[in-house]
This record gives structure tokens, C-alpha cells and sequence, in this order.
């Protein structure tokens, strides 16, 4: 009995390229929009704050790559848009962030149905709030309420986009440095 | 019939999920860097790997961060174009 099918995990290649290919549209957004200097920042808070531009737009061109497939990815982009939605003082509208593992249809280009099991029993989840897995929990993005199962999935595929992300903005920093 | 507990059932269930989060935990296994596993090949406790995880993940963070400050001022003085990001797929390729 296989509760649950898991969708086919991305070529890492592919994955770079693609994430590549946002986070440098990314950038170039940014490097317009930067050029205007603030007079009111001194130094060091407007290399933070270009530091923390960049940051984010590698964490959201990652989490589009991967689309909604994945509950981290979702919570990445749900965390951006309402940073930015607060940000311009727009008021946010309430919208229910589904983490728990349930039966998802996607209907983007990767159209799998695959179902998680359903596990809200903590009596047989054993591992659910144990010392390292809560740890855990905090580090990968929207894993706060999943069982241990969706857990450790979330985990395998989060370490594997966030070394393929690590991957590509090395080579650009590299590619940067050196031209 | 008393028989027919949820026990048996129970016990069924308790055993698939510790078989199926062992085998993601050997997943994660296999993901996070292997040099750290030079002593014990393949007796690495769940809580071990946990934490490896959880350092990996951590240090990832790190990275990206330094990364990103690098790239913020390493940006200053570049423009990225198109032609950069097929340079950039012809590296990948």
C-alpha cells in the first residue's frame, strides 16, 4: 500500500537554469529601480537594505521556479506578497494558508495529482514534536503544522532547491567577480 | 467481537509510518554533505541526521545571505543584460 505518490523530483540542471533565468530578471528589475540613491540612508543601511533586496528575490525566484507545488514554496511567495502588501500600506486581504498535507490538484504545467497522507493523529506520529524536529520545523518555511511524513518530504525537497540556489549564485558571483 | 481491536490495526499503521519516515530519513541522508558521516557508514541515529539537517539548512541560510551581500555589491558596478543569462546557460550545459 503506497499512500502516496510523489511528484517526479526536478532535474537539478533544469532547476538552476530556470531559477537562474528569474533571479537574473530579478536583479535587473532591481538594478533599475536602485539607481536612485536615497539621501536620507547613510551607508551601511543601504548596502543592508540592497543586501536584503537581493536576498529576497532569490528566495522568491526559487519558490516561483517550484510554483505551488510545494508547501514551502507557498509559503515563501505567501510571506513575500504580504511583506510587500504591508509594505505599500495596502490593507491585506485574509487568506487561509493551507499547510497541512491534503489531497492537492495542481493545475500549473506539472499537472500531478498526487495525495498525502493524512496523519493528524499525533499518537501515531511519534516523531511529531521531538526536540530536532522542531528545530526543524522552524528552519523549513510553512512546516509548522505538518505531520512528520510531509515533514521530512518538505525537508529533502527544500535542501535541494536551497543547494541548487546556493549553486547558481555562486557561479554569478563568481562570473561577476572575475568580467 | 472484541477481537477486531484497532490494535492489530494500529500497530499496522505505527509500523508504516516509522518504515516510511526511516526511508525519508535515509533520503535526507543522502542529501546533506557526506563528510560528516566518515566514522559511522550506515548506523546514523534519526536524531543524528535531524541535526545534520538542521545545520546543513543553517548554513545554507548563511551562504545565501553572504552571497547575496556579495552580489548586492558586486552589482553596483556591472549591468546584467541578456547576454548574461545566456552566458550563464551555456555554463550549466
Amino acid at each position: 500500500m503506497s499512500p502516496s505518490q510523489q511528484p517526479s523530483s526536478p532535474n537539478p540542471t533544469h532547476l538552476k537554469i530556470r531559477f537562474a533565468r528569474r533571479f537574473l530578471r530579478a536583479l535587473n528589475n532591481l538594478n533599475i529601480t536602485k539607481t536612485s540613491p536615497d539621501d536620507d540612508d547613510d551607508g551601511e543601511n543601504r548596502v543592508y537594505r540592497r543586501s536584503r533586496r537581493v536576498k529576497i528575490a532569490a528566495y522568491t525566484a526559487m519558490a516561483s521556479v517550484v510554483g505551488s507545488r510545494r508547501a514551502w514554496s507557498r509559503a515563501v511567495l505567501w510571506k513575500v506578497r504580504n511583506r510587500s502588501r504591508n509594505r505599500s500600506l495596502l490593507s491585506v486581504r485574509p487568506r487561509r494558508k493551507r499547510v497541512d498535507c491534503k489531497i492537492t490538484n495542481n493545475d500549473h504545467d506539472h499537472a500531478k495529482v498526487f495525495v498525502r497522507r493524512r496523519n493528524p493523529n499525533p499518537k501515531r506520529d511519534p516523531f511529531r514534536d521531538s526536540g530536532q524536529v522542531l528545530k526543524l520545523r522552524k528552519l523549513v518555511p510553512g512546516a509548522e503544522t505538518m505531520d512528520s511524513w510531509c515533514l521530512m518530504d518538505e525537508t529533502a525537497d527544500y535542501i535541494k532547491c536551497l543547494a541548487a540556489q546556493v549553486e547558481v549564485m555562486k557561479t554569478l558571483v563568481d562570473l561577476y567577480t572575475t568580467t | 467481537m472484541s477481537s477486531r481491536r484497532p490494535r492489530s490495526r494500529q500497530a499496522r499503521v505505527s509500523r508504516i509510518t516509522d518504515d516510511q519516515i526511516a526511508g525519508l530519513v535515509s533520503k535526507l541522508q543522502r542529501l546533506i554533505p557526506h563528510n560528516i558521516h566518515t566514522t559511522h557508514s550506515d548506523k546514523v541515529s534519526a536524531s543524528r541526521v535531524l541535526q545534520e539537517t538542521c545545520n546543513y539548512i543553517k548554513s545554507l541560510h548563511r551562504e545565501v545571505d553572504d552571497l547575496s551581500e556579495r552580489l548586492s555589491e558586486l552589482l553596483q558596478s556591472t549591468d546584467t543584460n541578456s547576454a548574461e543569462a545566456d552566458i550563464i546557460r551555456s555554463l550549466f550545459m
